[in-house]
């Protein structure tokens, strides 16, 4: 009911950790649920924030988050089409300083991009939140809902795929 | 001890002790083998980072977020909301008076008179930019004369003008617009007034006085710059002075 107070938490925490919450609820839910699933997130912890003051800000909001996105997910089984499409579409629009560069950058990056998408679920999102939101293992347990020793067995297993799946094509 | 499939993760992603993190990279030295195992880690980490899809919020998204959380002023009202709203008011001097030393009644009263205009959508009982129509008609409902100047030159845009009441006294308000903030400026008797800056979750809150009157200015301007409009308005007020006021 403390409607400003709420708010001032939501304006401290939301807005800093939008891009993160934005990519968690891609790997999730799909790209093209994200912005719903972020906006739904959000209005759930704007109701939250009310009666709680959360220590730990940013895994409490990805955690609303992730929940929001794995029921998206759910409800969009079965009508999972058309992701492979939209990265590519993404991919396509990186900017390219110098044509070559760009050429072998691209070749690069669409092979991890593949190798991410390849990965099952579970790695693909305890690797993601290390390397691209910078989680440490705590906090990738805590929003994961998964034992520490789960999430380092999770991170060395999603690394040795990656690395095999990748270091066939570095041994040109 | 590298023998442990995991250290190595655990030393890349910092998650072991100063001392433990020595020793790994002492064994690596002594060890090729694990050196050049950890080197393929350490690319494949960079080549993740440079390469994993990292989209920003589309920008629509964010807008729409930062509406959600901003004061209340920016957004639309229902008649529901409001009621909650003003619940939230009072919630608020109540908050606010458990607060110690911020425990004054008459300042969240004016804070949540500011809330209350600035959400209810409609800041000012009398709407004009200029000072030649906002001050008789405070004027003629308070008791003090409001000094209302003209501040645009400085980057304040009058917007007209607001009744409070305080202590069921009228006491009048001029309202005033940087970009999109609001900002009340309330006049009191000098037995009234208090001093200094504050905070009054989520408004900042600037007083001053002058030799006849106390000032009580709110806003969600940040504390700089209600400070700046502070001084612009005591300036104003102190050039005014031999004239009429």
């Amino acid at each position: 009911m403390d409607g400003e107070i709420a708010r001032r938490r939501f304006r401290e925490i939301v807005p800093p950790n939008l891009d993160a919450a934005y990519r968690l609820a891609g790997w999730i839910a799909g790209p093209s649920e994200a912005e719903d699933v972020v906006q739904d997130a959000a209005l759930r912890a704007l109701a939250a924030l009310a009666t709680v003051a959360p220590a730990n800000p940013r895994a409490w909001w990805l955690t609303i988050v992730r929940n929001a996105a794995l029921s998206a997910a759910k409800r969009a089984q079965g009508r999972a089409t058309g992701r492979a499409d939209e990265r590519e579409a993404e991919e396509a629009a990186d900017p390219a300083p110098d044509a070559l560069a760009a050429l072998i950058a691209k070749g690069e990056a669409a092979r991890v991009r593949d190798a991410l998408a390849r990965l099952p679920p579970a790695l693909r999102e305890t690797l993601m939140l290390r390397e691209i939101e910078d989680l440490n293992y705590r906090e990738i347990a805590a929003l994961t809902q998964a034992p520490m020793g789960t999430v380092m067995s999770r991170l060395a297993r999603a690394r040795a795929a990656l690395a095999n799946w990748l270091g066939q094509h570095d041994e040109r | 001890m590298n023998d442990d499939p995991l250290r190595p993760h655990l030393a890349l992603d910092g998650e072991l002790d100063a001392a433990a993190q020595i020793a790994f990279e002492r064994a690596l030295a002594e060890r090729p083998g694990d050196a050049a195992a950890y080197g393929r880690l350490t690319r494949l980490r960079d080549a993740l980072r440079a390469h994993a899809p990292r989209e920003a919020a589309p920008e629509r998204l964010r807008a729409r977020i930062e509406r959600m959380g901003a004061p209340a002023r920016l957004r639309v009202w229902r008649p529901v909301a409001l009621a909650a709203a003003v619940a939230a008011v009072a919630a608020l001097a109540g908050y606010q008076a458990g607060r110690a030393g911020r425990g004054d009644p008459a300042l969240a009263a004016l804070v949540a008179g500011h809330e209350r205009a600035a959400l209810s959508g409609q800041p000012i009982d009398v709407a004009s930019s200029d000072r030649h129509t906002v001050k008789p008609w405070l004027a003629a409902r308070a008791p003090l004369g409001a000094f209302v100047p003209d501040l645009s030159a400085d980057g304040f845009v009058l917007l007209g003008g607001r009744l409070e009441i305080l202590d069921r006294r009228p006491v009048p308000a001029a309202v005033y617009r940087r970009r999109e903030h609001l900002i009340s400026v309330v006049e009191l008797p000098l037995a009234d007034a208090g001093g200094g800056e504050g905070d009054v979750d989520g408004y900042h809150v600037a007083r001053w006085r002058d030799g006849e009157r106390a000032y009580v200015a709110i806003s969600d301007l940040d504390a700089a710059e209600l400070n700046s409009f502070a001084e612009t308005f005591s300036k104003a007020a102190e050039k005014a002075k031999p004239a009429s006021r």
